[in-house]
């Protein structure tokens, strides 16, 4: 079992413990066996739902990263380099305009429904570019999500709330607690799935006529692919914003190990993205202590830097 | 004898166009003003000109050296560079790195750190050849966005004096010109035109490629360097004067190809400054009157630039 032998699992325990431990508020070990009320409150209602929703999310957005790199066969695509991240912030910009008392689930349906339909565009896109250079790729796809911020902004600027757009767009858990994360167990059921279509995904990563040779329905897969994309990425970002690079760095760092076998990597990828998020929190939590700096910039910063480092190192 | 004809009717149009649409902007709306409204518009209108005529420019040239007609100085990170240095002032220095610096100090940094990004963009560009350019434009756009994140970074380490200095840089604008400011960038643009303008030979033959332009008798790396310097002092007065602008090289630079119907540069080069400068002032037109300051000039050009750059890359790829 890759798994066991990455050595993941303990850095992953450990890093659980550290996002536990570490906040504004001292908690101490004594405090929760001696059953103190205040430190279980501080435990149950916020660093719980706080670990919980990192944990969900970081695994969330690796796997997506994974299907959205076999949909599209190229190693450098993710959510922020192929409009998705932008096409759903757009949808709830359009949901907050136009249904302004709707809830949490009508403005994550909006932003689905933007971020499937720009997500079906960019494949169409990219299978109309044929001659495929790796990196022309994601600067298609950067440039696309250029032009749709570019809209959300014009549209925000109109109505008056690009200010508040930039702030409550950015990735940030600091206000998470009990009661508005739930929606992201949704990535639970998403990741199960993927995890059982996993051969299929691998298929799709060979290329249509390969794919289609082995029986698969082309079509439907690619579209099932993009619609557990698209509602991975809407969840996440109504609950805690846009964090960029996540769903890049870690497939690609396990596939330099471990190739791409979903079946196999699927859990190693899943767990990496956990255990990157739940880094880049912590960091987050420690640089300004005891203020935050929101993830969406730790994870952009370290995210993006990594990105690099691997850009220049596979054109060796 | 018709191709000059049909060459020498558009330069028309176009010039007519261009002085119209600077008239209009000059005196729509402004009640004959001559005390305040009109020096005013004046100065921004400066400011288009100098912009207008360094984002074009630096545009043809790097697409001439690297023949390639998708790329623009802007998103090969040059602009984040630009922006990396400005937030890395305003972070070790404060407020006072505008005192210190002075603007010209600054200016000279920015031009300065920008000839070293160049150098490094010329070592990798150029010994490994043309397959790297896309490479070298991802790590661009990843840089530009790192940069993001890092300016947002620093507004969490700042005062909001500070940071609201450092957005200033960040947006493009045709307000932030001050006189005096454009009168050095004024004399600079001057410098770097009039050497640019005894090249323009030389850029025609560098067009064809580097072997040809070897075997013409060009010493190829001599005039790859000049270039580079003028694009990299082109680019540094543009940002500092109006901001980043991303993708409207891109946009110029091919209109000026289909317009000016030649490739020497003696054609297309003022052509693109033509159409960089109707576009600003197009775009500025319809900020203050059309949507009544509720967008930027910066949002407007990013929107029309950036589509266009796509059906650009579909086109030309879909049809090899």
């Amino acid at each position: 079992m890759p798994l066991l032998r990455s050595g993941l699992l303990p850095l992953f325990a450990l890093l659980c413990l550290g996002s536990l431990l570490v906040g504004a508020r001292e908690l101490a070990w004594a405090d929760i066996l001696s059953l103190s009320d205040d430190a279980w409150l501080t435990l149950t209602a916020s660093r719980l739902p706080r670990l919980a929703a990192l944990v969900l999310t970081g695994v969330g957005l690796a796997v997506c990263g994974v299907v959205l790199q076999q949909i599209v066969r190229n190693k450098f695509v993710e959510p922020a380099t192929s409009g998705g991240l932008d096409a759903a912030k757009l949808g709830i910009l359009v949901a907050l305009t136009l249904a302004p008392e709707a809830g949490t689930t009508v403005r994550m349906l909006y932003a689905l429904a933007f971020c499937l339909a720009a997500s079906l565009l960019f494949v169409a896109i990219i299978r109309r570019v044929r001659a495929r250079s790796t990196v022309l790729v994601p600067v298609i796809g950067l440039m696309y999500g250029g032009v749709l911020s570019a809209i959300a902004e014009f549209y925000a600027f109109q109505h008056n709330i690009l200010q508040s757009m930039q702030g409550w767009l950015l990735g940030d858990f600091s206000r998470i607690v009990q009661g508005n994360y739930e929606i992201l167990y949704l990535v639970l059921p998403i990741v199960a799935l993927t995890y059982a279509y996993a051969h299929r995904f691998t298929l799709l990563g060979m290329g249509e006529g390969m794919a289609t040779s082995l029986g698969l329905n082309y079509q439907a897969t690619v579209l099932l692919g993009l619609l557990l994309v698209a509602t991975t990425v809407s969840a996440t970002v109504i609950t805690a914003g846009a964090i960029p690079f996540v769903g890049l760095v870690i497939p690609n760092l396990v596939a330099v190990r471990s190739g791409d076998h979903l079946a196999r990597t699927l859990p190693m990828v899943a767990l990496g993205g956990a255990c990157l998020l739940l880094a880049c929190d912590i960091l987050g939590r420690l640089v300004a202590y005891p203020y935050e700096v929101p993830i969406g910039l730790t994870a952009g910063g370290v995210g993006g830097l990594l990105f690099l480092v691997l850009i220049v190192w596979r054109r060796r | 004898m018709r191709r000059a004809a049909g060459r020498k009717a558009i330069w028309a149009a176009v010039s007519a166009g261009l002085i119209a649409l600077a008239l209009t902007y000059l005196l729509l709306n402004a009640g004959m003003d001559f005390d305040y409204v009109i020096p005013k518009r004046l100065v921004r209108l400066g400011a288009m000109l100098l912009g207008g005529l360094c984002i074009a420019w630096s545009a043809i040239i790097f697409q001439t050296l690297t023949n390639n007609r998708i790329l623009t100085p802007a998103v090969m990170g040059y602009e984040a560079v630009y922006l990396l240095l400005q937030s890395l002032l305003v972070l070790l220095l404060g407020t006072q790195s505008l005192a210190l610096l002075g603007a010209s100090g600054n200016f000279a940094l920015s031009v300065a750190s920008m000839l070293a990004y160049s150098w490094v963009l010329h070592r990798w560009l150029f010994r490994d050849g043309a397959s790297n350019v896309y490479s070298l434009l991802l790590v661009g756009l990843v840089l530009t966005l790192v940069m993001g994140t890092f300016t947002q970074f620093v507004q969490f380490r700042t005062s909001p004096g500070e940071f609201s200095m450092l957005l200033g840089f960040t947006q493009a604008s045709f307000n932030r010109a001050q006189p005096e400011q454009l009168l050095y960038a004024c004399v600079i643009v001057a410098v770097v035109c009039a050497v640019g303008l005894r090249t323009l030979a030389t850029l025609d033959v560098l067009a064809l490629g580097r072997e040809t332009a070897i075997s013409l008798g060009v010493d190829y790396p001599r005039a790859v360097r000049l270039q580079l310097v003028l694009i990299s002092t082109l680019v540094a007065v543009s940002t500092s004067l109006l901001g980043p602008t991303a993708f409207m090289g891109i946009f110029v630079a091919n209109m000026a190809y289909a317009l000016a119907r030649s490739s020497r540069h003696r054609a297309t080069l003022p052509m693109g400054c033509a159409i960089a400068i109707a576009i600003f002032i197009a775009a500025q037109l319809a900020v203050e009157h059309v949507f009544n300051y509720r967008t930027t000039v910066g949002i407007l050009v990013n929107l029309v630039c950036g589509a266009y750059f796509l059906a650009l890359v579909v086109r030309q790829r879909g049809a090899q």
